[in-house]
């Protein structure tokens, strides 16, 4: 039997505690070596209500702790530089969403992998849930027709309770909405209709700020010919919450309710019928489970990272040519306001 | 000097009002504005804007220093708890007097007089009574802590808007829902007073307040200075909608038999007990208990540990993703609050806040509910 996998996690915020700790004390191959975060004491606080020994610390001590691999979940700012020093150090890396906020960064830290010969997967967890691979079936077997086309929306109200707050950060986050939460829903589209070649976007970003809503328009040019898309995110409407993908011969849903499954709709001999498809054998693993399986079989040499650094990097390109070409949401409910205060100024005192 | 000049800090920056007062500061120009934030995922609107976010939470002195910090202005629109209203704000108004703030904006609202306000409450000089109710109790006795501070020498404006409306609001993103359900009902027609506020008109005051010397001290309401009634503001609403929606209309008397034959204290009680169990609100206050905390997040880490099909069979089975239904025997019958509400009969006046102010309300209830239907499209609402 193979040894287990000594992981360290940086980071012990919210993603940490509801998605990365659950999978990795679960897994049989890894034990869990530390828990790093500049909050020790949140740190400690988390080991122990889940009961963890581990090296609990604000500073990362590779070579002492003997560590194979790392889940790192920082802010998004400091995912470069530490993922980064941990493959230099000889460490495997599963370095969460966004690898970087440029694309230059997350080119380096893929650089530095191949020259390492460490693995770095990004964590891209939206490929692993059951609906990603379905509609991959359903694109290869031509089930929905030619002329695909999609619309997606996604959104509500922010409630990731950020144990940072580095999410309103500009100079921590990288950006709003659309590299927070966009990045997943660009990388499972470019894995479906290949790279993006074309692309329209606008925000509501009021200047040096970061944006809660966006709007692209896309368009791919791959294995199915060109496919064009709008992409609606919202971090403060509810949004309908679904990705639509149509073709000539039927239509293709994805919800959020319920990520595992695509609801198929087509017209069959005359009667337009509606079918939930889903992996039978999928396993009744978390996604985040199923992006750390398949990290570690990446070390073990069984399998190659669903997400590389250097398809993480392609992500961010996108994303950059976006922010570097945005046009700002028209809000004419907003721009009322600068009218009436120059009237209301104009009052004597 | 000017006072968009000088540092102006926002409480409750991440609210519906707050929030728009920071938008408007930005538009003016402000040179340091500043948000409070108590709870920083509430932050997405602001953080659009060039605007500091500083930490701050109304019940601790010590992030409040931090958080006024030199401020020359303080907009306080923010309320935090039910219970802590009133502590809140004595413990800014605390630390604005020893930070010698120039100018203390407090938002208060109308419903210090109570959901229905009695007759004669139309002028600010009508002396303030608690009503039973825990919000306007509360918001009553926040403004009497004002008031204490302004006795002492606090430079400070209260301004008491009615329904606040606009952009964000939940008035009409609640009732464009309810209409959505067939969960509204006009009560005698929808006669009772609205009194509408448009945003923009509050924000024009709260700016108005600021600048005018003459304010200091006082206490004024502000509304769009029109008599709207709940009828008007609920059919421009069921407008927005592309079918034609016939309201129906219950008598006050019926509503007030209804209650009368409703549960008693200990079967209501029990009825309403799994309703409670699964509230946000309820959560929201056991994380503030850490071991309830712990238990919860616990529990929050196990469940997405599942995969999504799990996930959902385990929300639908405790209830979670069902709304509870309002459909009863008796078709559509207003909560008591909404009863209480949509059946006052007092037209506040802003006489006083325009001859001081200079208050002049510039978004009629046509403009500003066009606004907002506008922005409800936008936002995927209708």
């Amino acid at each position: 039997m193979t040894s287990k996998l000594r992981l360290g996690i940086l980071g012990c915020g919210a993603i940490t505690r509801v998605a990365h700790l659950p999978a990795a004390l679960s897994h049989p191959e890894v034990e869990l070596v530390a828990l790093v975060d500049r909050d020790r004491e949140g740190a400690q606080s988390l080991a122990k209500s889940r009961s963890i020994g581990c090296h609990i610390s604000s500073t990362t001590e590779f070579a002492a702790w003997e560590l194979d691999a790392v889940i790192n979940a920082l802010p998004n700012s400091l995912h470069a530089a530490t993922t980064l020093q941990a493959l230099e150090h000889g460490v495997h890396v599963l370095c969460e969403k966004p690898l970087a906020i440029s694309s230059s960064d997350a080119e380096a830290c893929a650089a530095m992998a191949d020259t390492c010969d460490r693995i770095l997967a990004v964590g891209m967890s939206r490929r692993f849930v059951g609906s990603h691979r379905v509609m991959h079936l359903l694109l290869q077997e031509s089930v929905l027709g030619s002329s695909l086309g999609y619309s997606c929306s996604y959104g509500g109200e922010f409630d990731w309770k950020s144990a940072s707050g580095f999410y309103f950060s500009k100079s921590l986050a990288g950006g709003g909405v659309l590299i927070d939460f966009g990045v997943h829903l660009l990388d499972s589209l470019v894995d479906w209709f290949g790279p993006v070649t074309r692309l329209e976007y606008q925000d509501d970003n009021w200047g040096s700020g970061i944006e809660a809503n966006a709007i692209l328009e896309v368009e791919h040019s791959g294995r199915y010919g060109v496919v064009e898309g709008k992409l609606q995110l919202s971090r403060t409407f509810p949004l309908r919450n679904r990705l639509f993908i149509t073709g000539t011969e039927a239509d293709a849903e994805i919800s959020l309710a319920d990520l595992d499954c695509v609801t198929v709709r087509r017209m069959i001999a005359g009667e337009r019928v509606k079918q939930t498809m889903r992996l039978e054998d999928y396993p009744h693993t978390s996604s985040f489970y199923k992006q750390l399986d398949n990290f570690v079989q990446s070390i073990r040499g069984n399998e190659k990272p669903v997400v590389d650094g250097w398809q993480a990097a392609e992500i961010l390109h996108v994303i950059e040519s976006a922010y570097a070409n945005a046009h700002r949401i028209p809000e004419p409910w907003a721009e009322v306001g600068s009218e009436i205060l120059i009237a209301a100024t104009e009052v004597p005192a | 000097m000017n006072w968009l000049e000088s540092p102006i800090l926002v409480t409750g920056a991440t609210g519906f009002i707050g929030g728009r007062i920071c938008e408007r500061l930005v538009m003016a120009g402000a040179k340091h504005p500043r948000a409070m934030v108590h709870s920083p995922h509430r932050a997405a609107r602001i953080a659009r804007l060039s605007i500091e976010l500083r930490p701050g939470d109304l019940l601790d002195r010590d992030s409040l220093h931090l958080a006024v910090g030199d401020a020359a202005t303080v907009i306080h629109c923010g309320l935090g708890s039910a219970r802590g209203i009133v502590r809140g704000t004595r413990n800014l108004l605390s630390v604005c007097e020893e930070a010698r703030v120039r100018r203390f904006v407090h938002i208060s609202t109308a419903a210090v007089h109570g959901l229905r306000p009695p007759a004669g409450s139309e002028t600010e000089d009508y002396p303030v009574r608690l009503t039973g109710d825990g919000y306007c109790d509360n918001k009553a006795r926040a403004e009497q802590a004002v008031l204490q501070y302004g006795r002492r020498g606090l430079p400070l404006v209260i301004l008491r808007p009615s329904i606040v409306y606009g952009p964000y609001s939940s008035w009409s993103t609640r009732l464009i829902e309810d209409l959505r359900q067939k969960r509204v009902a006009l009560i005698d027609g929808g006669k009772g007073a609205c009194n509408t506020t448009y945003v923009d008109n509050l924000v024009d005051a709260v700016f108005a307040s600021i600048e005018n010397d003459s304010a200091i001290g006082k206490t004024f309401f502000i509304t769009d200075g029109e008599f709207i009634t709940w009828g008007d503001f609920i059919l421009r609403h069921a407008a927005m909608f592309e079918r034609e929606m016939e309201l129906p209309n219950v008598e006050k008397q019926r509503v007030l038999e209804i209650y009368k034959k409703r549960p008693g204290l200990f079967t209501g009680s029990f009825k309403a007990l799994p309703r409670i169990l699964r509230s946000r609100e309820l959560r929201q206050l056991l994380l503030q208990v850490p071991l309830a905390e712990r238990l919860l997040t616990s529990l929050w880490s196990r469940m997405q540990s599942l995969s999504e099909s799990q996930q959902r069979e385990i929300r639908a089975r405790v209830g979670v993703q069902a709304r509870p239904s309002d459909s009863s025997p008796e078709g559509v019958i207003p909560d008591e609050v909404t009863f209480s509400t949509q059946t006052g009969t007092v037209f506040f006046s802003i006489e006083r806040a325009r001859r001081v102010l200079g208050y002049s309300p510039r978004i009629s209830f046509a403009q500003g509910t066009d606004l907002v239907e506008k922005w409800l499209r936008f936002a995927n609402y209708i």
